[in-house]
């Protein structure tokens, strides 16, 4: 493309609309050393007047947060161990094996796709509560709390993720069937096929599937509210930090939630931020279908 | 399966085994949790209870109790939860679903159709619902109880007064509080201020569209003291249709047309910095005040809410809680025992006179700036001095109507609320309010069962 | 898994070229076999969970939205036909007005406002050095939790806070954007569409980069401007990854409510009430399972039909050009 002058326009453009999307996130952060009264009222100041962590030590004692941090830490991470396994598998039986009805697994996988979670709400926490044999179930699943009181509550409806099954299988499609015939020929069983070859072969999609499934599953909010309400030790990082609002003294309660929502944001912006290549060309990927 | 002698057999095994496992491990730690309920007779029984005491003066008044009684009771047990009042309906809905319902609940009345009709309450054992019949007043118990039946014990009962701010008044050239709706309109006229940028400084009676008791509680005080009802008796239609409710809607249009009030201000910041002069609001938030402002406090005053015409019959709006115990608890004799001791056993009462006694839970709310339902004991507890702002929300008590707690109550003043709010923000007219308000609400209380 | 192919195709060498037809059909049927064997192995987990946590709570959810319930025992469930989905749609009713037409405002807008600030920094991005920064840095809100961004917002939309701060040294007066009727859906709307901007810019530079460059070369020998070859070139080219963009921001718009709840919990009054927070809250706070369980089938009627109506329109527009 000829660039025949300064893209003046573009340039403006392009930086103000950052501007406007990093203000909030400043803002955030200098309200978080703010002191009482230093917030809230009019006129409105940027800067606090110093800068003292008193906010983050209060955000940390009134809440759990080694506890919050864990529940969302196991969360996340079974939720993404268990999308990339499942994907993995599934993807590489719809790539790569023939069998009968392939086709159709593959639209129903596809069908998953456009249900909206919300539907699933209700019977999801139903299901949950009289799981058998759990929580104090009978084998009908009556009588007790089911997984309610478990972590696991927390991952189960997420285990699963059809867009996860889509991008793997169309990244392995492109894998030459002969080195695939060549491993079974030499006397591979399939799973050997698929951790030997398949699985090294899909690395990158593996690490962008991985982070995608990584920061949804760590920004979950609706369900893990409910699943909280349910059971607070169950408590996720971002559910915890709602209780921050109700602070004892209201003029200290804002920089002191900023300060809980700074500590928050953290893990998930230094993973993105290590990763973001990763991360940036799955988003693209996912738009190229 | 695999023979050895394929390529990393072993470790292909091993790893296709734990992926198997893994669900098996997810589903296994799940059925560790720890089983409820109870084997022998003598085992020890622990009851959870579930408020929104959850925080500050609250819960310690809460916690002194609860710790007698689990210091002098060895078998049973009594462990509080609290979560913010805001999420207390959710919470208790969802713990019931979730098999997780805490032995003694404490709702907001308003709820109390919605529990007993999804089967959360149990009726009073009849030796408890006479004790309450007897020992509670009539608005108060009527609070507590659901088609004639009573569900629980009262505990903390809010009933609804006009604050005012004596420095503003006086400075407007008012010699003290107004007693008819005329006289109010023309206080808060006088009172009021602004800057010249729009901003309100000064309210003259706040309006608030804060939360349900800035917004509802108020207009049906107003309603109620005007001889309205919101609810109709047999509870399946609303009664706000009415020259009643037609009056308490045109009064708050007038003060807000005319800048007297500014719904979008946070009244209950705004009262303590001075800048409302008259707002009609509950019980308990005298103990906030006092806290919030200090010295300051004795600005503060409290009168009947006005009624509309000079000797016109007093009538204001009570709201209130109640201890309750679960359907599905399994041991509700020890809960109601439990509610008993500390409900209704008096015990003695430092400073207020030899000899002088009142129950557990009165002087615990008392302590906290709220009121009870048993008057006796408000009238021992609050005898020696103490605050003279509290004495109109007890004679309130002879004479206030109490919200009404049908199913779909909630959703019902959820509806009323958001017709108020498009009433003082101009969006609907006092007609069309009182219409909208009248379609929707009968839509929805009619369905409840 | 049980290796029978390698001793079979040894012996069969040998007889293979006088009976390849029936014996190679034969090891080609038994390859097949272990194939779909290991295939539905491999399936398995996914298909178990589907079958779990999709098929069976739709058949549930549907059975739901025609009884009556309050969630606790599952015998007192209780069939009412259609009666919940007349009660949506009743005189009385909040569901249609104001709920899903909130809904369809809040979805609207912040598509109409993600789409085309998208557009134009995608493509403004397109033409500077650096665009890995500019990109990355515009991702930002996505990656952090919904409740971070509501939170931080609603700080800002405060009469104390940055943007009446910026209002006031304006000369305007302050505004309570969270706390007045009229704005509170708005504000959450340019809310929401601040924080989707970044996906859909990724989204619109892959369907950018995929434009051959030789149109733009044609454009500029024929001395057309920018904005012409916007117009023309780019926008027309762009229809894949815009429709793409379009359905899942229109997607997340009618069911996402996430920030709504941090924000303003559906108020003030009815303002920002949307279907999805409807759902939750008859459900989880007033216990009428059956009336939720209608709303959620009729919002996803809802759904279906907007994102079958953007796949028409954005093919009939594709037929013209």
């Amino acid at each position: 493309m000829i660039r025949r002058r300064f893209p003046w326009l573009s340039y403006l453009l392009v930086v103000s609309g950052a501007v406007l999307t990093m203000v909030p996130f400043l803002d955030m952060v200098m309200t978080s050393f703010k002191g009482p009264g230093e917030s809230g009222t009019l006129p409105y100041r940027f800067l606090p007047k110093a800068f003292d962590l008193s906010n983050y030590r209060a955000a940390v004692e009134q809440l759990d947060l080694p506890v919050l941090f864990r529940n969302s830490v196991v969360a996340t991470a079974v939720i993404t161990g268990s999308v990339l396994v499942t994907s993995s598998l599934a993807g590489y039986a719809l790539a790569k094996l023939r069998f009968p009805g392939r086709d159709f697994v593959f639209r129903l996988v596809l069908s998953t796709m456009m249900f909206p979670p919300f539907l699933f709400f209700i019977p999801h926490f139903l299901i949950l509560v009289h799981w058998p044999l759990a929580g104090g179930n009978d084998l009908f699943g009556r009588g007790g709390a089911g997984l309610t009181v478990s972590i696991v509550a927390l991952t189960m409806p997420f285990l699963v993720n059809g867009f996860g099954i889509f991008l793997m299988r169309q990244f392995m499609v492109s894998i030459p069937d002969e080195v695939l015939e060549a491993a079974r020929i030499d006397g591979a069983g399939e799973f050997a096929v698929w951790w030997r070859i398949v699985v090294p072969q899909t690395k990158p999609v593996v690490v962008t599937l991985g982070l995608l499934t990584f920061v949804d599953a760590w920004n979950e909010y609706i369900w893990a509210l409910l699943v909280s309400t349910a059971d607070p030790d169950v408590m996720t990082l971002p559910v915890g930090i709602q209780l921050l609002q109700d602070y004892v003294d209201p003029s200290r309660t804002m920089p002191i939630v900023m300060a809980g929502l700074v500590l928050s944001i953290l893990p998930v912006l230094i993973v993105f931020l290590l990763l973001q290549k990763y991360y940036i060309r799955g988003v693209m990927l996912s738009g190229l279908k | 399966m695999t023979p050895a002698r394929r390529p990393g057999a072993a470790g292909g095994l091993s790893r296709r085994h734990f992926a198997l496992a893994l669900p098996s491990a997810l589903l296994a730690s799940g059925c560790a949790a720890p089983h409820r309920g109870t084997g022998r007779p003598g085992d020890p029984i622990e009851l959870t209870l579930l408020s929104h005491y959850a925080s500050g003066e609250l819960k310690q008044a809460l916690q002194g109790p609860v710790d007698e009684w689990n210091a002098t009771h060895d078998r049973v047990k009594v462990r509080t939860k609290a979560v913010e009042f805001t999420d207390l309906l959710t919470t208790f809905m969802v713990r019931q679903a979730a098999g997780q319902g805490a032995d003694i609940l404490h709702p907001y009345c308003l709820w109390n159709g919605q529990l007993v009709r999804a089967g959360v309450l149990r009726p009073a054992p009849p030796e408890h619902a006479e004790e309450i019949g007897r020992g509670y007043g009539e608005a108060a118990v009527r609070a507590a109880s659901v088609g004639g039946e009573v569900y629980g014990y009262p505990t903390e009962v809010q009933t609804y007064a006009l604050y005012y701010n004596k420095r503003l008044l006086r400075a407007a050239g008012l010699d003290g509080p107004p007693g008819t709706w005329r006289e109010l309109e023309e206080a808060a006229r006088r009172t009021a201020r602004r800057d010249r940028y729009g901003n309100t400084l000064v309210q003259g009676f706040g309006l608030s569209t804060y939360d349900d008791s800035t917004t509802v509680g108020q207009t049906l005080a107003l309603l109620n003291s005007a001889g309205g009802r919101f609810v109709s008796a047999d509870g399946r239609s609303t009664a706000i249709d009415s020259a009643a409710g037609r009056a308490v809607f045109g009064l708050e249009h007038r003060l807000v047309v005319t800048g007297a009030s500014a719904p979008g201000v946070n009244v209950y910041k705004a009262f303590p910095s001075g800048q409302v002069a008259m707002v009609i609001s509950a019980g308990w938030w005298t103990g906030s005040l006092k806290e919030l402002m200090g010295a300051g406090y004795r600005d503060v005053g409290v009168a009947p809410v006005p009624v509309p015409e000079a000797d016109g019959r007093r009538a204001t709006l009570s709201t209130g809680f109640m201890l309750g115990v679960n359907a599905a608890s399994e041991h509700p004799r020890e809960a109601w025992e439990f509610l008993r001791w500390l409900n209704t056993e008096k015990v003695g009462v430092q400073g207020a006179g030899r000899g002088a006694a009142a129950t557990r839970m009165s002087a615990l709310q008392v302590s906290v700036g709220s009121l009870t339902g048993r008057a006796d004991d408000m009238r021992t507890l609050l005898s020696g001095g103490g605050d003279p702002n509290l004495r109109p929300f007890l004679e309130a008590l002879a004479y206030a109507v109490p919200e009404p707690n049908v199913p779909g109550a909630q959703q019902a003043k959820s509806l009323l609320r958001k017709n108020i709010e498009a009433l003082w923000t101009g969006q609907r007219s006092v007609d069309e309010a009182l219409r909208t308000t009248r379609r929707q609400v009968d839509q929805e209380v009619s369905r409840s069962w | 898994m049980v290796n029978t192919l390698a001793p079979e195709t040894a012996g069969q060498a040998d007889r293979g070229i006088r009976y390849a037809g029936p014996t190679a059909a034969g090891h080609r049927g038994r390859a097949r076999r272990r194939q779909t064997a290991v295939a539905y192995l491999f399936l398995a987990p996914t298909l178990l969970f589907f079958a779990v946590f999709l098929f069976l709570p739709l058949g549930f959810a549907l059975l739901l939205s025609m009884s009556r319930w309050t969630g606790f025992d599952l015998g007192d469930i209780e069939p009412v036909g259609v009666d919940n989905f007349a009660g949506l749609f009743a005189d009385g009713s909040t569901f249609l007005t104001p709920v899903l037409t909130n809904t369809l405002l809040y979805a609207l807008g912040t598509v109409a406002l993600a789409l085309t600030g998208s557009v134009l920094v995608a493509t403004c991005i397109d033409k500077l050095r650096f665009q890995g920064l500019w990109r990355t840095l515009y991702f930002l809100p996505i990656v952090t939790t919904v409740v971070a961004v509501g939170n931080v917002w609603k700080y800002m939309y405060e009469p104390g806070g940055l943007v009446n701060g910026v209002l006031n040294a304006l000369g305007i007066g302050s505004v309570a954007f969270l706390q007045d009727p009229g704005t509170a859906l708005p504000s959450v709307v340019v809310v929401q569409a601040w924080a989707s901007v970044g996906t859909a810019i990724l989204v619109l530079t892959a369907g950018l980069k995929s434009i051959p460059g030789s149109y733009y070369e044609a454009a500029a020998l024929d001395g057309a401007g920018p904005v012409t070859v916007f117009l023309r070139i780019t926008l027309p080219l762009l229809r894949p990854s815009l429709l793409f963009v379009c359905v899942t921001q229109f997607l997340t718009g009618l069911q996402s409510f996430a920030l709504i709840i941090v924000m303003t919990k559906g108020g003030p009054g009815d303002a920002t009430a949307v279907a999805a927070l409807e759902m939750y809250r008859q459900a989880f706070s007033y216990g009428d399972w059956g009336i939720a369980s209608a709303a959620a089938f009729v919002l996803f009627l809802v759904v279906l039909v907007v994102t079958l109506l953007q796949l028409l329109l954005f093919r009939r527009k594709g037929e013209d050009a």
